[in-house]
Parts: C-alpha cells; sequence; structure tokens
C-alpha cells in the first residue's frame, strides 16, 4: 500500500512540477516588457543606453528588453496578440498591420498621454500623421525616416562619363551603357520580394502621382490603372534588357547579396531606403565616400509631381500595448529612447530620427535629407500600406513580373481581385 | 461464498497489473491529449472560422474556409511540389544512402574516416545548412558559377529561376538528409549476424549475391522504416525551403507548409492557416498509410 501512494505521488510530482515551475517570482517594482527589432549595432547600444537613463530616472520601473530578428517578429507578436500575452511596448511599422492590431484592440489610444507630454511638437507632422487612425495617436515614430532612392557609385558613373538621370529615359540610357561596359546597372536582390517593389511603386508613382494607389485602395479606382500597366511593362523591359544580376530574384536582400554586388563594384546602383547609410557604415565604412544618391527620376510624358517619395516617416513606431501595467510608465520610456542623446547617437550611425531640426554631418545623408525635404508626399510602402493578405499577392506578383513569370495585365487583376476579395470579407 | 469474495490469484494479478498500467500511463496519455489531440481538433474547429489570430471576435463560417483552399492554386501547386519531392526523396535519398551504407559495412574500420565525413551534414542545424548553400548558390559569388566561369560557362541561376529553385532545394535536401538515412540502414547492417555472410560464402556466394539475396531481403523492413519517414518528412517539409527562397520565386518552390505559414502570419489569416494545416493532416495521413498498407502486403506475398 505504501509503495502504491509512492508511485501515485511520484506520478503526480511529475504532472505538476511542470506547472509549479511557471510560479510567478515576486517583486514591488512594475516590470515593463520591451518587444524590438534592433539587431544591428550601434542600434542595439543605443536602446540599451535610452533604456538605462529611464530606469535611472524612474527607479520604480524594470525594463526586460527583447531583442528579436525582423522576420521572426512578425510570428511572435502575433502569437502574443493570439494568446492576449502583449508584451507592453511592441513596434509596427504601422500601415495595415498595425490597423488590424488597432482594430483587435491591442494597441493603446496614447493621444492624451502625448498631449499632456507637452512632446508631440518634437515629432515630425508626417510620422505622427502616419501613426494616426480614426483621429487618434497610436503610436510614436521612432527609429529612422526612411526613403527609397537611388544610391549609386561615384567612381563608376565618372569612369563612363555617365551624369545623374533626371527621366527615366535617362536612366534606361544610363543602364544601358552600364550593360555595354559589363556593369550590372541595378545591384537588387529581389528574394525578400519588397526590394523590387520599391522599382514598381517608384514606376506607377512617377507616371500618374499617388491617386491611382489611393483610388485603388478605396474602391473608386482600380490596380488595373494605365500607371500600374506601366510599372510592369518597365520591369519585364528592364530584366530583357539585362539591368538587374544574374539571379537576382532568388537573391537574400537580408543576407546582403545585393551591396555585395556595390562594394566589390559589379554593380553601379542600388534603389534602397536610406538605411543603407547605416549598413554601409557597419560594414564598409570606406566605400561610403564613393556613393551619391539621387531621386527616383521623373517620367517625361506625364506631369506627376517628380519628387513624390516612397517610404516611411519615421519607421519603427513604438506602441503601448492595451494590457500594460503602467501605460505612462510604457509612454515615458518610448519617449525616452528618442531624447537628445538618443538623437545625436542615431544621426551619427547614419538615421534620421523622426524629430525636427536633425543635423546630420554626413554629406550622403545630408543628400538624403535634401530629397524628404523636397517630397511633397511620402507614400508609406505598399507592402506595410496594404492590409496584409493584399500585400501578400502584391509582393508576389512583383515578384513574378521580375521573374517574367507573368504579364503586367494578369499581375494586376491579380491585385484587383484581392483588393476587392478583401473589401467583401 | 461466491466467487467475487474469493478471487483468485490471477485475477487479483490481473487486476493489479491494470491499475499500474493505468497509473503508469495517465501521465503519457494527458500529454498526448493536451499536446497532440487537442491541437489537431482545434485546427480543425480553428478551420470553420474566420479569424486573423489577434482580434477578440471570430465569425463561424461553416466550410468556407475549404471550399476556398479546394480552389486556391497555390496550395495545389505547393501540394505538387510536395509530391515531386517526395517522389525524388525516394527515387534518391533511399538507394543513395543504401549505396553508402553498403560500401561502409563492406569496408569496415579502414572507411572511418568517410563514415564521419558523410556523416557530417546531419550534424549542422538545418537553417545554417540553408543560408550556406544561399551563398554556395549565389548566381555572382556562389561556388557553383565558379566553377562554372572558371570552364568558361557564365552565371548560374538556380535560386531565383522559376523553373530550378524547386530542385536546386531538393537537392540541398538530398545533401543534408541522406547521412540520415545512411545511419539507419549502417544500424540495419550491423544487426545482422556474421554468419549469415560467412555461410552465404562458404555456400559460394558472391559478393553482390551475398548483396541482392541475403542482405537486401533481410535489410526489408529498415528500407520500409526510413520510405516512410522520407514520405511524411518531404510532405511537412519546411525549414530548408523557407531558408533558402520562402517559396519564391512567385511560389515556384511553394511547399504547403511554407503556404501555411505565409497564410498564418504574414497574411494574418490564422483561420486560412489552420484549414491549410488541416488539409496537410488528412493528405499526409492518407498517403502515409496507403503506402505502409502497400508496402507490408509487399512483405506478405514476399513471405
Amino acid at each position: 500500500m505504501k509503495k502504491r501512494i509512492l508511485v501515485l505521488a511520484l506520478a503526480l510530482c511529475m504532472l505538476f512540477g511542470i506547472l509549479a515551475a511557471c510560479a510567478p517570482s515576486g517583486s514591488d517594482k512594475t516590470v515593463i516588457e520591451f518587444w524590438h527589432i534592433q539587431t544591428t549595432e550601434p542600434q542595439v547600444s543605443i536602446i540599451e543606453r535610452a533604456v538605462e537613463r529611464f530606469i535611472e530616472a524612474n527607479p520604480q520601473y524594470e525594463v526586460n528588453i527583447v531583442t528579436i530578428m525582423n522576420d521572426n517578429y512578425k510570428e511572435r507578436i502575433l502569437i502574443a496578440m493570439a494568446a492576449n500575452e502583449v508584451p507592453d511596448i511592441f513596434i509596427s511599422w504601422s500601415g495595415g498591420p498595425m490597423i488590424e492590431y488597432i482594430e483587435a484592440g491591442h494597441i493603446a489610444d496614447i493621444t492624451d498621454l502625448f498631449n499632456d507630454s507637452g512632446l508631440l511638437n518634437r515629432y515630425l507632422e508626417g510620422g505622427i500623421a502616419q501613426a494616426t487612425y480614426n483621429g487618434r495617436i497610436w503610436g510614436v515614430p521612432t527609429e529612422s525616416v526612411a526613403v527609397a532612392s537611388v544610391f549609386y557609385n561615384k567612381d563608376i558613373f565618372a569612369n563612363l562619363g555617365l551624369s545623374v538621370p533626371r527621366t527615366i529615359g535617362e536612366l534606361e540610357q544610363v543602364a544601358d551603357t552600364l550593360v555595354a561596359n559589363d556593369i550590372i546597372p541595378f545591384a537588387l536582390a529581389n528574394g525578400p520580394r519588397w526590394t523590387g517593389s520599391f522599382y514598381y511603386m517608384y514606376l506607377a508613382t512617377r507616371y500618374a502621382g499617388l491617386e491611382p494607389f489611393q483610388n485603388a485602395v478605396s474602391g473608386a479606382g482600380s490596380f488595373e490603372h494605365p500607371s500600374f500597366e506601366f510599372a510592369g511593362d518597365r520591369i519585364i523591359d528592364w530584366v530583357n534588357r539585362g539591368f538587374f544580376a544574374p539571379g537576382f530574384n532568388g537573391n537574400d536582400e537580408d543576407a546582403g547579396q545585393s551591396r555585395q554586388l556595390m562594394y566589390s563594384e559589379q554593380a553601379a546602383m542600388h534603389v534602397m531606403g536610406n538605411w543603407f547609410v547605416g549598413q554601409m557604415m557597419g560594414e564598409n565604412e570606406a566605400f561610403i565616400d564613393k556613393v551619391g544618391v539621387f531621386a527616383f527620376p521623373a517620367y517625361e510624358n506625364s506631369n506627376a509631381h517628380p519628387d513624390i517619395a516612397i517610404g516611411t516617416a519615421g519607421d519603427n513606431f513604438y506602441h503601448v500595448s492595451s494590457t500594460a501595467s503602467s501605460k505612462e510608465g510604457a509612454f515615458n520610456l518610448i519617449m525616452q529612447l528618442l531624447d537628445d542623446q538618443a538623437v545625436q547617437e542615431r544621426v551619427d550611425s547614419g538615421m534620421i530620427p523622426p524629430v525636427r531640426g536633425v543635423q546630420p554631418e554626413l554629406p550622403l545623408t545630408r543628400d538624403v535629407m535634401a530629397i524628404i525635404q523636397r517630397a511633397p508626399e511620402v507614400q508609406l510602402w505598399y507592402d506595410q500600406f496594404l492590409p496584409p493578405e493584399v500585400a501578400q499577392v502584391h509582393l508576389s506578383t512583383s515578384q513574378a513580373l521580375f521573374g517574367l513569370q507573368t504579364t503586367p495585365q494578369q499581375a494586376n487583376a491579380e491585385m484587383q481581385a484581392a483588393m476587392v476579395a478583401y473589401r467583401n470579407r | 461464498m461466491n466467487d467475487n469474495h474469493n478471487p483468485t490469484l490471477s485475477s487479483i494479478r490481473k487486476r493489479s497489473t491494470h491499475i499500474a498500467a493505468a497509473v503508469f500511463l495517465s501521465p503519457a496519455l494527458l500529454f498526448l491529449v493536451i499536446f497532440v489531440l487537442y491541437p489537431i481538433i482545434n485546427t480543425f474547429q480553428l478551420s470553420t472560422y474566420n479569424w486573423s489570430g489577434i482580434s477578440p471576435t471570430r465569425t463561424f463560417i461553416g466550410l468556407d474556409n475549404w471550399r476556398e483552399l479546394m480552389s486556391d492554386t497555390i496550395f495545389w501547386r505547393a501540394f505538387q511540389n510536395n509530391i515531386t519531392l517526395m517522389v525524388l526523396s525516394l527515387v534518391f535519398q533511399v538507394p543513395f544512402a543504401l549505396l553508402l551504407a553498403t560500401i561502409l559495412d563492406a569496408a569496415g574500420k579502414r572507411f572511418n574516416i568517410f563514415k564521419v565525413i558523410w556523416f557530417l551534414p546531419l550534424l549542422m542545424s538545418t537553417v545554417a545548412v540553408g543560408f550556406l548553400f544561399r551563398f554556395v548558390l549565389d548566381a555572382n559569388f556562389g561556388l557553383i558559377t565558379f566553377f562554372s566561369r572558371l570552364l568558361g560557362g557564365g552565371p548560374i541561376d538556380l535560386l531565383g529561376h522559376p523553373d530550378r529553385a524547386l530542385f536546386a532545394v531538393i537537392g540541398v535536401v538530398a545533401w543534408r538528409f541522406i547521412p540520415f538515412y545512411m545511419v539507419l540502414y549502417l544500424a540495419g547492417y550491423s544487426s545482422l549476424p556474421d554468419e549469415l555472410y560467412e555461410a552465404a560464402i562458404i555456400d559460394g556466394a558472391s559478393q553482390s549475391q551475398y548483396f541482392w539475396r541475403v542482405a537486401l531481403p533481410l535489410l526489408t523492413p529498415v528500407i520500409r522504416s526510413g520510405a516512410i519517414l522520407s514520405i511524411v518528412g518531404s510532405l511537412a517539409f519546411f525549414d530548408l525551403t523557407f531558408v533558402m527562397t520562402g517559396g519564391g520565386p512567385s511560389h515556384a518552390s511553394e511547399l504547403m507548409a511554407t503556404h501555411m505559414y505565409r497564410s498564418t502570419f504574414l497574411t494574418m489569416r490564422m483561420s486560412y492557416g489552420a484549414t491549410i494545416a488541416g488539409a496537410m493532416f488528412i493528405l499526409i495521413t492518407t498517403i502515409a498509410l496507403i503506402t505502409i498498407k502497400l508496402l507490408s502486403r509487399k512483405e506478405k506475398q514476399q513471405l
């Protein structure tokens, strides 16, 4: 009998031992769970130092920083939300996914906290506008303003007597000359698909401005508008003229397969967000001197504004969870992430923090700033602006255009169908 | 007095065995129910809703997700790709692994160094292998293109080409998993008694006769388990494809599992992802059961 009890006790221990390990440990401090996706230096330590300053000033808090890789983050945050275990502070890229999070009730409305803090004027208007939904503010633009523009190798251009193209026609001539001289015009790595989307977005925008896209999204227009057909036609034409590196449609931007082409001077141009400057600082600082930048050229047969930029006015956006243990504490920590010292540290690492009065020293960053300041409008990347399921169709069809697997008509019809299906759901 | 009040010794033993079995098995059963049975039921239940995965509300939509799946061209293309992966894995991995195991078994200790080298790919994490081969297959700087240029050829695009990406991934899958089956068959060989080999040789059998007539029939059970593992593994495959191509370019190397991942986490349609998972469960179980049935029938015929 004793043995039997012992066996039963052991079995019960096996069962509940696991559960017991989950018991919470006691602490009188309020813990702020903080998830972000800055995995490269110096961004990691910029955040760490800001958090240290926050704790020094607010010792009643304890901050638990969790750093997650970009692509893993998207699934981790979704699982956290499905389980209702959302971290107190987390990020998004604004746009479609942010709206999904807001609609699902996971993001706290921080309008009042922002107004009371008196810090609202510190931030760029465009960034706050991007974090606004239904007239309320839901997030804080924090890391960097980023627009896509054309970075180019000044040495290669000089050697071949090329000048900066102002129209798409001139850009094509430059590219033809480069091809004739065995240099790859564009260092595109289109495995992750959003990289090729840059070309598609700019071509469509230069053809007829932003209205066709806005109308297609709202339902007043369609993705079968001529501007999207123009984008598809040019992409297919450019692929056929050999403007991209061999194997570009499978190469990985995150693993740097595009930048290798730039660094080894096998490619002359790179249509990329200005985080490219920061990447060069980390990977190949000496190379920066060789690099210049120009805005994506205008289309000669169009009167669309040639300075409209594609990008984001303050990526990443930091959100306070609607279930945060202390919304005020979380909000103040987010403010600390972009205090004067953090702004300076970000500027020094080639970023353009989304606050007023930033003065970068690096000439290349200043040139990027000029492009941003000239822009009358900044359109958020399609893949982040669109509802997630339509965004995936956009990424897939644009990659298919680059792979010559589809026609512009077919790709745009697919986009239109996805948009309609989403609206009807 | 009747039997109930006067149990026999054997019935007492029977009863206490049953109790002991129940006590010892209940934790395992509980875990199985919580971590295997419940998720499966839950997956099928989820597939009847429209749910983004994050919203507090979900709407019941019956079989709409399943209807959508039936006409989802990407899913069926992914299923086809899974079948291609399965067939090529069976055709290449299993015989090649058997060949390597046979060589190692025949050569004995002299080939220990090869045993280690051939085993190495299995020791690396699949994600690392995927990353490694991204660079090996890079059409500008990769090893394949390097050799092609050395021989006067041009760059070779594998992962970015819609007709080649799937086969490039399948090649890497083979490289990574052949050692696994090799070890499996090597273990099979070591369970064959030496006397069989000696008897066969004394009876005048040649090496090849020994392999075809003696070793191979005795290895059939191991080969069969290897084949079933390979089939199930290929149909549920995810990681190398995900790391190397992400299912691209434009779904050319999409597998059911990568499509499920994309639907769940990138398009934020948790319930549709659950539908794909449910469909995978049904398809894989069916194919695995049919294979087991076919293989065991063959065995009976042989006996």
